[in-house]
């Protein structure tokens, strides 16, 4: 009887559908809230550190961490795909009006670098401005020993060779700041780009696109004589990396690194200005030691949740992550390069967590 | 219900799975195309606006100020992409048909025709991995700096020679992916072909590669057609791996054969989460037309394929 | 010799003997340049398949297949649990229409049915497959509110495995002698009972083999399931909606991109995962279609 052979075959493909089918049921015994985190490609590695420790603590909330973009996050998080999204950006005025039951609720305040890897060059910190960066990127600014580089430059020896220079593709909030920074400081890049998580990128040859502040490290990494934005929670990458960090032009003149001492002075004029919605860019700020580029990281929360359940995880998780011995403890924040949220923030984010019903 | 009618209605599931994609994907991007007009094909600009400003009103429709369509650039991507894929797939498809049809002892020629014809079996992505990790450094470092220096005479091989993510790097990686099918099919249609013609051209004193080269090759012509445009279809659709390895250029044309580029379909996948930000809701649908031009495009090209086929099929039919 | 292929006339027969000579090149060229074709070909399979296999013995460990992830590291158990769903949930799906598709195009091919169905089938197969995930997501994650989960993505794979189980059911139907068929008509029985207890049955080997090339493309497939299944760090809690499922194939494209070597071993371990089960099934279908071993043999026998 030749026909024994198929209905092993059979027994084998009942067998894996039955066994699919068994495995949930058997690891879904005890009530658990998923919360899906997307979004902010930025915020993933702090996520990515307080949800193990978080676990330890409240093991009936599981927490799935995502990298997308800020774009993804906010789309998600409005279509209710995801419970957290995850943006460097804050919804645009458009948006909330559409959708007024979402929430911006900052969780720290970040900055962002501009990286570069000129091969000899990286040690060196070049002094790079808004509207040189904005040359770069419209594509009239073409090699690295272009006269605007080197006037803000003098005794750096830089090569004549092409920039790459490296944009999201993404929906992105780093895109959102870096956008920011260039039209707050280029009146021509305002009038023809402007600013958002998504720009129309003018056509440079050669430029690249890349997916993710992962793909920004790795295609610097990859491509000598390229240049990009990158949020300071891979800082740690690139200075294993060993690429270059860029001063930037502040409002005030003056040429900073990003650190948790300038972000804190840009912080200290901006904080107060910051309004009950908390949708604020706290790009290019005045004061003399102010890194130009920081901002709200926020968690993008419709207030109104399906169930009661997850609308009590998230205000733990929420309340949890923005205090000072919890997500914003130092020794979070420092690992990720970020500046944990002054007192009056917390206020504000804790009464915007309150109405997550 | 007869039986016959009951397994036809279950069958027709299949057709009608097609044309719920293709009518939903047209009534779903209507407005765009509406919007977008003729010159979404001729355009090179994609350009979601201005998102953070208020939305304006444009013939009746609201949309961001600044929001225009056009996808040129993707359509010239996914062209020539393909078009350097399918030029270098042909002569090496058939060569390695030839070689295992006839070189390859027939007791072996099973396994190790399995052996090359398993590129197309693993998985898009596997591929971009490959190309990313391995591919891309080589290139880019090593073969295109070269290239460009030495090969500079050729039209489009001249000028910066970029980073190893573009058009070329999607063009050969795209070739490994279909060459399978046409050899595949084409060593088919080599082995099978009717064993007099090869023993009348033997008998007349040809010798096997001419034989080859002047009698069968001729022969499976139809075959080697069909199959190479069922590879262009395969070709023009495919994403993870052209996602991956091509750089993704947005608004601009290629300048050499170096340059990044954006394909169609790797284009809605890297896409799709911008166009939601998108309040007035005209880039998803702008997105959704890209998937209908791509969609429509592959339809006629794979149309043509198994039409050709089909034909050939009765043809042959007779013939025997 | 009226179907005798025409060129054979304009062969170079019987040539002067100066012209032998470049005759012989031409062979040799002609038989160099189809081996360096062969070469390369074979060269660039073993090239993929050691990159695959020499990262991705390094990256597999016993954690990696005990383990859900966690951020950019952990194990892959979640993705290989959600991949097992997604593939088979999706075959499960296309099988009984792409099935009675095979049924149909191969016993009741005389209406104007038959070839519609089979040219639709023939041509969906060439429908990209981010396509069919923007439709899924677009209709059923959007406009149903189903959100990312199991449904849509195994859905998702429905539509594209539904062509190939089509195209096999329909080769191995096919397959089956005449003679029986027309034993069990002349014995009076229906249409249902010749294709139900003797076509299909007689079938089921190449059927299946059919059904196994499919799960190997279900189980390859990334595209379609970024915008219908998502992703979770999660084993798959039994709710058809509403809920993420991971993948295997999500893992190499999410994580070969971020700079930590943690995320880069389950990118490794998880193509290394794909593409073993992918050719274990080809190999597998292939023993199974093989004219010496297979089960075409054992029929005509």
């Amino acid at each position: 009887m030749h026909w024994n052979h198929p209905s092993r075959f059979t027994r084998i493909l009942t067998g894996l559908l039955a066994l699919a089918l068994a495995l949930p049921v058997l690891f879904a015994a005890d009530p658990v809230v998923n919360i899906l985190e997307t979004g902010s490609s930025l915020l993933y590695p702090l996520f990515n550190l307080w949800v193990p420790v978080y676990r330890r603590q409240h093991s009936n909330v599981r927490i799935t961490t995502q990298s997308t973009g800020s774009g993804t996050g906010i789309s998600q998080s409005i279509a209710g795909l995801a419970q957290i999204g995850a943006s460097d950006a804050y919804l645009s005025n458009a948006m909330e009006k559409m959708h007024s039951n979402m929430l911006n609720i900052p969780l720290a305040i970040s900055m962002q670098m501009v990286n570069y890897n000129l091969p000899g060059l990286n040690y060196r910190h070049l002094k790079l401005s808004g509207p040189v960066l904005a040359g770069i990127y419209t594509g009239s600014i073409r090699y690295w020993n272009d006269a605007r580089i080197r006037s803000l430059n003098p005794g750096v020896k830089l090569p004549h060779h092409v920039i790459i220079p490296v944009h999201r593709t993404d929906g992105s909030g780093d895109t959102f700041i870096f956008t920011q920074y260039l039209s707050f400081s280029t009146p021509s890049w305002a009038n023809q780009t402007s600013y958002g998580t998504s720009v129309s990128w003018p056509a440079v040859s050669g430029g690249l696109g890349a997916e993710g502040n992962p793909g920004m490290v790795t295609a610097i990494k990859d491509n000598p004589y390229a240049i990009a934005y990158i949020g300071t929670s891979f800082e740690n990458a690139i200075r294993r990396d060993r690429m270059g960090i860029a001063l930037l032009k502040n409002r005030a003149g003056n040429f900073l690194l990003p650190s948790a001492r300038t972000a804190d002075a840009a912080a200290a004029v901006m904080v107060p200005k910051t309004p009950r919605d908390e949708r604020i860019s706290l790009i290019f700020a005045p004061g003399r030691m102010s890194y130009p580029i920081i901002n709200y990281e926020y968690a993008i929360v419709n207030r109104q949740q399906g169930s009661a359940q997850t609308a009590a995880a998230l205000r733990q998780l929420f309340g949890w992550a923005i205090s000072r011995s919890g997500g914003n403890a130092p020794s979070f924040m420092r690992r990720v390069h970020f500046v944990p949220l002054p007192a009056p923030v917390v206020k504000l984010s804790q009464a915007q967590i309150a109405e997550i019903q | 219900m007869k039986f016959r009618h009951l397994i036809a209605v279950l069958a027709s599931v299949v057709a009608l799975a097609l044309l719920a994609i293709v009518v939903f994907l047209a009534v779903y991007s209507w407005p765009a195309i509406r919007m977008n007009g003729a010159g979404f094909l001729r355009r090179n600009t994609w350009n979601l606006g201005n998102l953070y400003s208020d939305p304006i009103l444009r013939h009746g429709r609201e949309v961001m100020p600044g929001a225009s369509y056009g996808i040129l650039f993707l359509i010239a991507g996914t062209l020539l992409s393909t078009l350097i894929a399918v030029i270098l797939a042909i002569p090496v498809g058939v060569g390695a048909a030839i070689f295992l049809a006839e070189a390859v002892p027939a007791g072996m020629r099973s396994w190790i025709s399995f052996f090359v014809e398993m590129l197309a079996a693993i998985p898009s992505v596997v591929f971009g991995l490959w190309g990313y990790v391995v591919v891309i450094p080589f290139l880019g470092h090593h073969l295109y700096p070269w290239m460009a220096h030495h090969l500079k005479f050729i039209p489009f091989f001249a000028g910066h020679s970029g980073s190893g993510y573009g058009l070329l790097t999607a063009g050969l990686v795209l070739c490994l992916m279909i060459v399978p099918l046409i050899t595949a099919t084409l060593r088919d249609a080599l082995v099978t072909q009717l064993a007099t013609q090869r023993d009348a051209s033997l008998a007349l004193g040809a010798s096997r590669f001419e034989t080859l080269w002047s009698v069968l090759l001729p022969g499976a012509r139809r075959v080697l057609i069909g199959s190479s445009i069922l590879a262009t279809g395969r070709a023009l659709g495919e994403t993870m791996a052209v996602l991956m390895i091509s750089g993704n250029a947005l608004n601009y044309l290629p300048r050499n054969i170096y340059s990044p580029i954006s394909t169609m379909a790797s284009f809605i996948v890297s896409q799709l989460d911008s166009a939601l930000q998108d309040p007035t809701g005209i880039a998803v649908r702008s997105l959704a037309e890209v998937a209908l031009v791509l969609c429509v495009i592959s339809v006629v090209v794979n149309g043509a394929a198994r039409l050709l086929i089909y034909y050939h099929g009765r043809w042959s039919a007779r013939m025997a | 010799m009226a179907s005798l292929n025409p060129a054979l006339s304009t062969l170079p027969l019987a040539a002067p003997r100066r012209r032998a000579w470049r005759r012989r090149i031409f062979d040799a060229c002609g038989w160099g340049l189809c081996g360096l074709a062969f070469l390369c070909l074979g060269a660039a399979t073993v090239w993929i398949l050691a990159t695959v296999v020499l990262h991705g013995l390094g990256a597999l460990n016993w954690k990696m297949i005990t383990q859900g992830t966690v951020g950019t590291g952990g194990g892959l158990m979640n993705a290989i649990e959600g991949t097992l769903i997604l593939a088979l949930g999706g075959i499960a799906l296309a099988l009984p229409p792409g099935l009675a598709a095979g049924i149909y195009l191969a016993e009741f091919d005389t209406g104007w049915l038959a070839p519609v169905i089979r040219f639709f089938s023939d041509v969906l197969v060439g429908v990209p497959s981010i396509v069919i995930g923007y439709f899924g997501y677009v209709t059923l994650v959007e406009d149903l509110g189903w959100g990312f989960s199991a449904a849509a993505g195994g859905i998702a794979l429905a539509i594209i495995a539904l062509p190939y189980i089509t195209r096999g059911s329909e080769m191995a139907i096919r397959q089956v002698p005449r003679e029986m068929r027309d034993a069990a008509y002349a014995l009076g029985a229906s249409d249902s009972r010749v294709v139900m207890s003797i076509t299909v049955p007689l079938a089921l080997p190449g059927v299946l083999t059919g059904v196994l090339l499919a799960l190997a493309i279900a189980v390859g497939e990334t595209a379609p399931l970024l915008y219908t299944a998502g992703w979770s760090n999660f084993l798959w809690n039994g709710h058809l909606i509403q809920e993420p499922v991971g993948y295997l194939t999500y893992a190499i494209w999410a994580f070969i991109t971020e700079p930590f070597a943690s995320a880069h071993a389950l990118a490794y371990a998880a193509a290394l995962l794909v593409t073993g089960f992918v050719l274990v099934i080809s190999i597998f279908a292939r023993l199974a279609l093989d004219e010496n071993t297979g089960w075409r043999r054992r029929m005509r026998g």
